[in-house]
């Protein structure tokens, strides 16, 4: 099998990430059996995946600013009023309805009555990517859904979340060695909370959501680097 | 800032598409057609457009993608594209353990997933030519039917939030979650069970089962009853689903459609009672049918199927004898060389199963066939037509389960 | 596992059932076995099996269209219910196997079309029968590459458009099996030698792609020698 060039790129930027341990073991790098079907967003540069055309867009993306220039000309930005966003955006989490498989069912009822999601303001699960703050991945990523996923997670607008739910999406799952599906979705998008199971309990993806919550509201405005690439060292 | 993107350009400008370019996608594949239906479908008439009903929609049922053709309001043809989670489960249970394959079915019909549990092991069993207690036999057959009434609920549920009733769905939940609670409490999980085994099933009935399996049904009869009269006399819901997606007998047939969509059109071919397995010939029920063939008659057959599992639960207590809940097998269990079919009755329809053994402890082959798999062609058979806001009432009327079809 | 790393999964054993009369279950249909051989006898290639509740019959790809007919249609068979169609391979040959019901018997009826080769497996196309089974014969082309000839629609389903491989034959590796990763079981474990150590199986030698197959299919090309998956650098031997 040939070893094609979306391979090699990946398997470069994982081994560029910080984030891998410098392994001990002889197994270097994972096994990744390729797939022609679609090709990962590049994790280099991971605005969105393509460049932006629209040249006054690109021209604030080249600011250096924290969270994408989107404040263009202010420069000071109040921390008050960043915490109170913040504390706002958290408590008002609206999650894109992307189950895919199994742990959708839990992701639905962790939404109905039994386990209330709406107690946590996370009740209105929107279709539409364009109105979600919060991409729950519940349910196995294969290589054929993961363009589209791709494409959903491009479409919401900044800020956003993902939350990697259940224990295929944290790292392949039961799934990993299976020749259609990706080992984890952080190889194709930043996650921010791993919530393992498998099924996750409904009563887990809520506490994942207020990980979450608590997550927002400690960030301050200052949201850490989010890189693409498994977490777990290379070796693993 | 520019004004190079805002000034019109005319539609023989080259660069006006080289933003977005097309993948594979896209409604239109980006390839020449490779099939005569390709062809016939990927050809626009006149007044015809492409629209993609992707992967990810408010409609529960999973990734399923549907390229419509529509006219107007009016779906003109539709082409299902599957695949989107299809995860190898065949190509995995190869590479494993006979054992090993009860959990990695589990997650085909993940609402129901005992269901998705039997096939690897009545496949084991009949290659092995073995037989399973008594009292196995009929913790299955109660744990199959809890699962076919939560899976029922919950498709009468998903049937009225792809109308817009976002109600009943609620009411299903609640039916779902008891009922996967008192499961919780004998098998210890609440999705993927992994509970039957080759020779039996995992652990015996237990006091915390017992009891809320009889709180439930106290009050099991009321609740179904509630949910469905919701939405029964609703002239929303009677009217769309009426004389919708209708298919006739020789139709059904011919479109290799099993289950409830079977059962509607009048043909009262039920597994259970055509090739009893387990303590069916022993339990007394009837197999609902309908005439009309329509959404109606699929739903209203649901919840007659509610009705006979309830009965069947209550023989079952009635009648559950004393024993062991496990034949004795040895831990390395090497299957006899042979080939082996079975079928049983799922929500969906009938469950086929054909493995092949080759002696060793690993299948050679486990062919897993689901009823959602065939019965989603019926789709693209009867919804040309209709609007395209029938489309996921048809859909949802033909129960599919993406788990399954995808494998 | 039960099996060695680095081979292909061969079967061990003989495909054939043990002899029937040890079934616990119900005797077979004598009848249909009779009413078979009278009716189809000519055109079956091997002699009508029964076991448990199954009735067996195996066809050449060349006889399946009229025998497939013959069964739905004769009123002394009326099979009418396509339960099943899936793909099998053996090792050496593609088979398609159906499975039929019938009102008239308590048995199921397997019909399976044995023979078909690895480079060119062609059979013919049931949809005219039965509509519903174009999918399974779309999922049969797409794990096992058998061409359905008569199938309308006859591209992939599972697997994206331009994927390579067919992945249900058993010369398509998992990374589990080309690279003896962890993923193997307990026997790997025990190995006290590093992967990239191990001594490497020659693998099976497919045959050439089949070009004529749409949509860009082909088998992986491995020599022996080859591992189906990107080579693993030389690490530390393990301790």
């Amino acid at each position: 099998m040939e070893v094609n060039e979306t391979t090699v790129v990946m398997e470069t930027a994982e081994a560029g990430a910080d984030v891998a341990v410098a392994p001990a073991s002889s197994v270097v790098s994972p096994i990744i059996v390729p797939s022609t079907g679609w090709s990962a967003a590049d994790p280099a540069a991971y605005n969105g995946g393509r460049p932006p055309t629209i040249t006054h867009l690109a021209q604030l993306e080249l600011e250096p600013k924290g969270d994408n220039g989107r404040w263009g000309a202010l420069d000071v930005i109040p921390t008050k009023a960043d915490y109170l966003l913040d504390y706002l955006r958290a408590n008002s989490l609206w999650p894109l309805l992307s189950g895919l498989a199994c742990c959708a069912m839990e992701m639905m009822s962790a939404a109905t009555s039994v386990n209330d999601m709406d107690r946590f303001n996370m009740f209105p699960f929107r279709a539409s990517p364009r109105q979600a703050d919060v991409l729950i991945v519940a349910g196995t990523l294969t290589t054929k859904m993961a363009g589209p996923l791709i494409r959903l997670w491009e479409q919401m607008p900044e800020p956003k979340w993902c939350v990697a739910m259940g224990d295929c999406t944290c790292s392949g799952g039961r799934y990993k060695r299976s020749y259609a599906t990706v080992e984890g979705i952080d190889r194709v998008m930043p996650v921010d909370v791993y919530i393992p199971g498998c099924p996750p309990r409904p009563e887990g993806l809520i506490y994942g959501m207020l990980k979450l919550q608590q997550l927002i509201v400690g960030r301050r405005g200052q949201w850490a680097d989010r890189r693409v690439g498994p977490t777990v060292p290379a070796g693993v | 800032m520019t004004t190079e993107h805002t000034r019109i350009r005319s539609l023989d400008d080259p660069h006006i598409f080289v933003d977005t370019p097309a993948t594979i996608y896209d409604a239109v594949p980006p390839y020449p057609p490779t099939t005569e239906r390709e062809a016939e479908f990927y050809s626009l008439q006149d007044g015809e457009m492409l629209i993609n009903l992707g992967p990810q929609h408010p409609s529960t049922h999973g990734v399923l993608r549907v390229v419509l053709k529509i006219d107007g309001e009016r779906v003109v043809d539709l082409d299902p594209v599957l695949g989107y989670l299809h995860r190898g489960v065949e190509k995995i249970c190869e590479n494993g353990d006979w054992h090993h394959a009860i959990s990695n079915c589990d997650p085909l019909e993940y609402i129901a997933s005992m269901f998705s549990e039997a096939i690897p092991v009545l496949v084991a069993e009949k290659l092995l030519d073995l037989e399973v207690p008594r009292r196995a036999d009929y913790i299955r057959v109660l744990a199959w039917e809890l699962n076919r009434i939560s899976s029922h609920a919950l498709f009468i549920g998903w049937l009225a939030l792809d109308l817009g009733g976002l109600t009943p769905i609620l009411y299903g939940f609640i039916e779902r979650d008891e009922i996967v609670e008192m499961l919780a409490a004998l098998t210890g999980q609440k999705l993927l069970f992994n509970y039957l085994r080759i020779g039996g099933v995992n652990g015996d009935l237990n006091h915390e089962f017992l009891s809320r399996l009889g709180d439930w049904m106290g009050r099991a009869g009321q609740r179904i009853e509630m949910q469905q009269k919701l939405i029964n006399e609703n002239e929303i819901f009677v009217r769309r689903t009426r004389n919708l997606g209708t298919v006739d007998r020789e139709t059904a047939l011919r479109m290799c459609l099993t289950g409830p969509p079977l059962r509607a059109t009048g043909i009262p071919y039920d597994v259970r009672r055509a090739h009893p397995y387990s303590v069916y010939p022993e339990l007394d029920f009837e197999i609902p049918t309908r005439t009309e063939g329509d959404s109606w008659a699929r739903y209203m057959l649901h919840i007659d199927e509610i009705k006979q599992s309830l009965h069947i639960i209550d023989q079952v207590l009635h009648q559950i004898p004393d024993g062991p809940i496990m034949a004795k097998l040895p831990r390395l269990l090497r299957v006899p060389p042979g080939r082996a079919w079975i079928a049983f009755e799922s929500p969906r329809g009938q469950y086929g199963a054909y493995g092949i053994s080759d002696g060793s402890d690993q299948p050679f082959r486990l062919r897993i066939h689901d009823p959602s798999y065939f019965n989603l062609q019926t789709v693209g058979l009867v919804t040309p037509g209709h609007l395209i806001a029938d489309t996921m009432a048809i859909m949802s009327s033909l129960d599919p389960i993406m788990g399954g079809i995808d494998k | 596992m039960g099996r060695p790393p680095g081979r292909p999964h061969r079967p061990r054993g003989r495909l054939t059932e043990a002899p029937p009369d040890q079934s616990r279950s119900r005797p077979t249909d004598t009848a249909l076995k009779r009413r078979l051989e009278a009716r189809l006898g000519d055109q079956l290639a091997g002699p009508v099996r029964a076991r448990h509740d199954t009735t067996e019959i195996v066809v050449g790809p060349g006889n399946l269209a009229a025998v497939m007919r013959a069964l739905r249609e004769d009123p002394a068979f009326r099979f009418e219910l396509l339960a099943d169609l899936s793909g099998v391979d053996t090792g050496t040959v593609l088979q398609v196997v159906y499975h039929l019901w019938s009102p008239l018997t308590p048995d199921w009826l397997r019909v399976i079309a044995d023979g078909l080769p690895r480079e060119d497996p062609r059979v013919p196309s049931i949809t005219f029968l039965w509509k519903g089974a174009e999918w399974g014969e779309r999922e049969a082309y797409d794990m096992f590459g058998i061409i359905f000839e008569g199938n309308r629609d006859l591209r992939r389903i599972y697997m994206p458009p331009d994927f390579k491989g067919f992945p249900l034959r058993k010369d398509f590796l998992l990374p589990d099996d080309a690279a003896r990763s962890p993923g193997m079981g307990v026997r790997y474990m025990e190995q006290p030698v590093a992967p990239a150590e191990t001594r490497r199986q020659p693998v099976l030698r497919t045959s050439p792609g089949t070009g004529s197959l749409v949509a860009g299919a082909g088998h992986q090309e491995l020599v022996a020698g080859e591992t189906a998956a990107p080579a693993l650098s030389q690490g530390e031997p393990g301790p």
